[in-house]
């Protein structure tokens, strides 16, 4: 994106994230604006939205945040595995991580945790909860300008 | 140096007049000279003996604090109360100290403490006959020090490793509060793992509304890929829109910027508060 829109006020991180995720939807919508109502079809294409509006957000932050860094790299080496895959089969493997219910207490809520943060695996404790604080801020910010263009959408 | 001498003449003028220490000090210690031998904020210390009985080991009584930096363990202080099994040491960084314990018997005794050096102060040591000393450990303010900002309390352990874990747990529990301020619902609740199970919850709730809105979206997406009369937002939609003023708008260069996507009507939209996080 250009850095021109490149505003200093306190929304400055809502209106550029708004600004990249619609740039995505819009290119996501103009080379195939014929589509199927398949149920798989669908679902991937949430799934491509979802993961658009992941990297916008990644990319808003940019790389001074640990959690932003650890989601770019995460999805760059999941698009590279993706279409590595393409070319092979379609079928991806999915890996789905079961988190294990231990027993109430502080380390399970701890690992929780830094299984939800992006790259919070390796932090310590400080470092995870502040990246946990910004991250939520961020994600709040991403639901917020999701919903408003949805439901701008869909009048 | 010598140590600091207190005369008996500074007794006997606190004895008798019953002054404030701090008003007497500058008659009753300064001519002994003791002043201008101490370091530091505890130079300007007086040292009161009400009793009298003092008196009796009063050749000993007398020992500044050491600093640390100074390195005066043998040059400034003169370790003599160890045999004294009712003097206390009063650590006086502040003359109201003196004035309370005015009444008291009391002796400025310095020891160095050997385990930490953020202690420009004195370590009561321990004596068997005196339990109740007063062991005031509130950190001076040594100039080169490591763990300056860190404060031991009474009773609390003074090692490094123990002052850095303390250092830590407070920085843990302060981004604590920071997060509950941020996630909603959570200022309540008390207790570590409840607050990080809130957290988790949060962060849970927001991703499953990202997965529902995408969702949302690739259905309006497509739709206004098959259809493109409805690209087009009429601008008296947006007039009505019920949104935040304190939303952003999108300004002229974002306009300008997806000019190419024809249709930057709903580039204007804003896009405010209208949250709802109950989905």
């Amino acid at each position: 994106m250009t850095p021109k829109g490149v505003s200093l006020n306190p929304n400055s991180r809502k209106t550029k994230f708004a600004r990249r995720f619609l740039c995505a939807l819009s290119q996501m919508r103009n080379p195939r604006p014929v589509s199927s109502s398949n149920d798989e079809e669908v679902r991937k294409r949430s799934h491509k939205i979802k993961i658009a509006a992941y990297l916008s957000m990644a990319r808003t932050v940019g790389s001074r945040r640990a959690w932003s860094r650890a989601l770019l790299f995460k999805l760059r080496t999941r698009a590279r595995r993706h279409n590595m895959m393409i070319g092979r089969r379609s079928l991806c493997l999915k890996k789905k991580r079961v988190i294990k219910n231990d027993p109430q207490g502080e380390l399970s809520q701890t690992n929780k945790l830094r299984h939800l943060v992006p790259g919070g695996k390796t932090m310590d404790m400080c470092s995870l909860l502040e990246e946990t604080a910004h991250f939520v801020t961020c994600l709040a910010t991403q639901v917020k300008v999701m919903q408003t263009i949805a439901d701008h959408f869909d009048k | 140096m010598d140590p600091p001498l207190i005369n008996e003449s500074s007794f006997s003028a606190a004895n008798l007049s019953a002054y404030s220490l701090a008003e007497i000090w500058p008659f009753g210690a300064e001519p002994g000279g003791g002043l201008g031998l101490r370091m530091g904020n505890l130079g300007q210390t007086p040292v009161g003996f009400g009793d009298s009985s003092a008196n009796r080991d009063g050749s000993a009584e007398e020992s500044t604090v050491t600093e640390q930096s100074g390195g005066g363990d043998g040059k400034k202080r003169k370790e003599v109360s160890s045999e004294d099994e009712s003097s206390k040491m009063v650590s006086t960084s502040s003359a109201n100290d003196l004035i309370e314990s005015n009444g008291k018997r009391m002796k400025l005794s310095g020891s160095r403490d050997e385990n930490e050096g953020s202690r420009a102060e004195v370590e009561a040591s321990s004596k068997p006959g005196n339990k109740s000393t007063e062991e005031s450990t509130k950190p001076s303010e040594p100039p080169k020090q490591d763990y300056i900002h860190v404060r031991a309390r009474r009773g609390q352990a003074t090692d490094s490793h123990s002052l850095a874990e303390r250092a830590r747990r407070e920085k843990i529990s302060e981004r604590m509060k920071i997060l509950q301020d941020l996630v909603p619902g959570c200022n309540k609740v008390i207790g570590k793992a409840l607050v990080l199970d809130e957290i988790i919850n949060y962060i849970q709730s927001l991703q499953h509304q990202v997965e529902f809105l995408s969702m949302k979206l690739e259905a309006v997406n497509s739709r206004m890929g098959m259809n493109p009369a409805i690209e087009g937002f009429p601008p008296k939609d947006l007039g009505v829109q019920p949104f935040d003023a304190s939303g952003m708008v999108f300004g002229s260069q974002a306009e300008k910027e997806y000019a190419q996507s024809s249709h930057p009507e709903w580039l204007h939209m804003q896009v405010g508060g209208t949250f709802d996080r109950a989905i």
